[in-house]
């Protein structure tokens, strides 16, 4: 399993379309991904579910990542994170 | 692209032309009380009547008699004024009493500016003579119903610009539908500016085209009475002969003190002043009426009738002799033109050529009866025989109508034998025909008084049921109206459009052009109006057993909610949250809707205010910035709506959310009101995207509609297969 933490910069947190562009970055891999906050963890495949999350600015996120392709998985969300949020 | 200008241009008209309708309805009830009133208190007709003993100034007779012609007469007198209303009333798209007031606000105005003017160059004397006239007390510029129709046009325009206006808090009072008045109220003052300076050389413009009109002659006659007809099957008649009638295209004239303009005003100024022989210059543009509509058409139906199948002839009788006893006694002849029109347009071009000759016929033989409305026997009746031969020589259209009963009996019979022609009552068997939809029409009725409404309502609601579902349902009606004779419709889709339901409501013929419908259903079109206002009003409710196939298209039992299929899968169908215009999703200008990562769907433009629920679930996520939220289905759909673009960034001002986090909601119930104006102001885009997720397998989206869409019809059809 791999996991990483990230603190939102992002001015107006996770909104629709950030939400919308983490679970499809989750749908492209074989590994199951789940995104935390607060002790909360939903599956970040579901857009409805991370935004149900309702991160804000300051709030901190963990994501972790099990499955075959875990590794690849983790570092293109990491990615994903920093360039969006 | 250029049939798309086309169609918008016909449905601008065909409001236009419909529009008309309203002042032009009252003539007929003015004409008779002036026609009844002025001709029994004609010293020459009493005379002539040896009444002159019964009927003399001072008796009560005569006072009632005189106050008819008056009361007839004030409507004529102050047409312009009935047409700035009226025209403003039938444009308004909506709050039409208000559009009603601002144009009586800026007649006076338009008015008053020209008055002002008027006399601060020298006053009337400084003007040609007949140019100024007194309306409601202001000396103005002679405009005649154009005036009014500027007026009109002007204001209903200001009036669907500007009637949901916002202002700034501090004035808001003056907002809205309040703002019409004022607006139209200063803009009537430029407009009554730029009359004063342009109207002058366009009454010489207009009068030197009238002259040219009045000097062609015969030949002039002939082709004013084909465009009039050519132009009935558009329903534009009414644009192009109302100025002929009201304007100085159809002559000006000196009656008694009076300047009067058009040929309808001329005739009844001399039907007024008791003139000795009436101005065929002025009738040559009405009485050509008389002889095709009284003798021609009703030929012209019986050569139909005569031409059926035996076996038919009875069941195509009654239609056809009512169509031929309309046109006869009141001059509305679309029930029977419709009736060949569609099946034979030649038949209609040989009676555009014999129309235009009556009328040219009419001027050659120096026929001077007039009308109030069209060319029926009451209006020859009134102001023809009632006249005298002397001064009208009615007589000849007489003559010259049997003449053209035989001609039109003769060239209809024979064309539609030789050539074929498939007028009622000649389709081959086994094809749908009028006959048969009579029959359907018969058992809807029955099937409605089953339903145990009983009597003329229930029939009333067969009827109108069969209407909406012609007009493809409640959900394609854009906007309803009707002239006087038939039902003009706007409609979203009009692919939607059945004419063979349309038919079985009896009518007689339907014209589609872009969005606009008119369907043809005679003088009774305006009860047919009302009692499908009154059915829409009542829910428009399904006919049960009468016709089955109306639970598709009335009830909205199926809308909204999920229906299981066999497999497991479920099937549910999506209705527009707001209305306005459809966009795909890859055009509403951001990439994460545009690639799918939010899901499938579609957007909307909106034009509304508030965002309803798309099915039945359960309120999911509502972000404190309330620009988004998502209903989940119990089938376990994500619906996500995202009022416009970026709106995140508005933090929520603007917004107001009208439901919680797992309340649950129905179809069509609110969800979010939001500022639209204010939203649009500060340079955001409106669009609101609508997509569906699933976490519970495969879904397929389609979407079933596209363009201009109102709230509550249906947008997407979401299968899932688990």
């Amino acid at each position: 399993m791999r996991s990483f933490s990230y603190t939102v910069k992002d001015e107006v947190g996770i909104h629709a379309r950030p939400a919308g562009l983490i679970a499809k970055k989750a749908k492209e891999y074989e590994s199951a991904v789940t995104i935390e906050k607060d002790g909360r963890a939903v599956k970040a495949t579901g857009l409805v579910a991370i935004m149900g999350l309702a991160v804000k600015k300051g709030d901190t996120v963990t994501v972790r990542v099990e499955g075959r392709d875990e590794d690849e998985a983790a570092d293109a969300l990491e990615r994903l994170l920093r360039e969006i949020l | 692209m250029k049939t798309k200008k086309q169609s918008k241009a016909f449905g601008v008209l065909q409001r236009v032309g419909r529009a008309f309708m309203l002042p032009i309805a009252i003539l007929p009830i003015a004409g008779l009380l002036l026609g009844v009133g002025s001709s029994f208190t004609n010293p020459a007709t009493l005379e002539s009547l040896g009444l002159s003993s019964v009927i003399y100034e001072g008796s009560i007779l005569h006072t009632l008699l005189s106050l008819m012609a008056n009361v007839g007469s004030a409507v004529f007198d102050n047409l312009a004024l009935l047409f700035a209303v009226g025209v403003a009333i039938g444009m308004a798209k909506k709050e039409k009493e208000v559009a009603a007031l601002a144009a009586v606000v800026s007649f006076l105005i338009m008015n008053t500016a020209i008055s002002a003017l008027i006399f601060a160059r020298g006053g009337v004397d400084a003007l040609p003579p007949n140019t100024t006239t007194v309306s409601l007390g202001i000396t103005t510029l002679q405009t005649g119903v154009f005036g009014g129709i500027i007026v009109g046009l002007g204001v209903a325009y200001l009036h669907n610009r500007f009637y949901k206006i916002r202002l700034p808090q501090v004035i808001s009072f003056f907002g809205g539908t309040r703002f019409v008045p004022i607006i139209s109220a200063l803009a009537y003052t430029l407009v009554g500016v730029l009359i004063f300076f342009v109207w002058p050389p366009i009454q010489r413009g207009i009068s030197s085209l009238g002259q040219l009109v009045l000097e062609s002659g015969y030949a002039g006659t002939w082709i004013y009475g084909i465009i009039e007809r050519a132009l009935i099957p558009f329903g534009l008649h009414h644009v192009f002969y109302v100025p002929f009638w009201q304007t100085e295209l159809g002559g000006t004239a000196i009656i008694g003190s009076q300047v009067v303009q058009g040929a309808q005003n001329i005739f009844f100024a001399e039907l007024a002043a008791g003139v000795d022989k009436f101005s065929v210059s002025a009738t040559r543009f009405m009485s050509g009426k008389f002889p095709f509509m009284i003798f021609g058409l009703p030929a012209a139906a019986y050569a139909m009738y005569r031409a059926a199948k035996p076996e038919k002839r009875r069941a195509v009788g009654g239609l056809l002799l009512s169509a031929a006893l309309t046109s006869a006694l009141t001059g509305i002849t679309e029930p029977i033109e419709f009736t060949f029109l569609f099946v034979a347009p030649l038949m209609y071009g040989i009676h555009c050529v014999l129309a235009g000759l009556s009328y040219m016929l009419m001027h050659i033989l120096e026929v001077g009866v007039g009308m109030t409305f069209s060319g029926g026997l009451i209006d020859l009746t009134l102001f023809g025989v009632l006249q005298g031969n002397d001064r009208t020589n009615w007589v000849r259209i007489i003559l010259v109508g049997i003449v053209y009963a035989v001609v039109y009996f003769l060239l209809f019979y024979l064309l539609i034998r030789k050539l074929g022609l498939k007028t009622p009552g000649r389709e081959e068997d086994g094809e749908e025909s009028r006959l048969y939809s009579r029959a359907d029409y018969e058992s809807a009725r029955r099937g409605g008084n089953k339903g145990g409404k009983g009597g003329r309502g229930a029939h009333d609601f067969a009827v109108s049921a069969l209407i909406l579902s012609g007009l493809g349902g409640l959900d394609n009606l854009r906007e309803l109206d009707c002239c006087a004779t038939r039902l003009r419709v706007t409609v979203n889709d009009s692919s939607h459009i059945s004419e063979a339901s349309l038919r079985q409501s009896g009518a007689s013929g339907v014209i589609t052009s872009g969005n606009g419908v008119q369907v043809i259903y005679g003088p009774s079109v305006s009860v047919i109006k009302s009692a499908l206002e009154d059915y829409i009003d009542a829910g428009a409710p399904p006919l049960g057993e009468a016709e089955d196939s109306e639970n598709e298209n009335v009830s909205p039992e199926t809308d909204g909610k999920s229906q299981v299929m066999s497999g497991g899968a479920t099937e549910t169908l999506l209705l527009s949250p707001l209305g306005g215009t459809l966009v795909p999703l890859d055009k509403v200008g951001d990439e994460a809707f545009a690639i799918g990562a939010l899901g499938e769907g579609i957007a909307i433009e909106p034009e509304t205010d508030t965002l309803m629920s798309p099915c039945d679930g359960t309120v999911g996520v509502l972000f404190d910035t309330r620009h988004a939220v998502t209903v989940r289905t119990d089938t376990g759909l994500e619906i996500l709506m995202h009022i416009g673009i970026d709106t995140v960034r508005l933090k929520g001002e603007g917004f107001s959310a009208l439901v919680k986090p797992g309340q649950r909601v129905r179809a069509g119930d609110a969800l979010i009101k939001f500022d639209l104006e204010k939203l649009k102001r500060s340079g955001y885009s409106a669009t609101t995207p609508l997509t569906v997720t699933s976490e519970k397998g495969e879904i397929e989206v389609k979407t079933v509609r596209g363009g201009a869409v109102t709230v509550g019809q249906e947008i997407l059809k979401v299968k899932t297969v688990n």
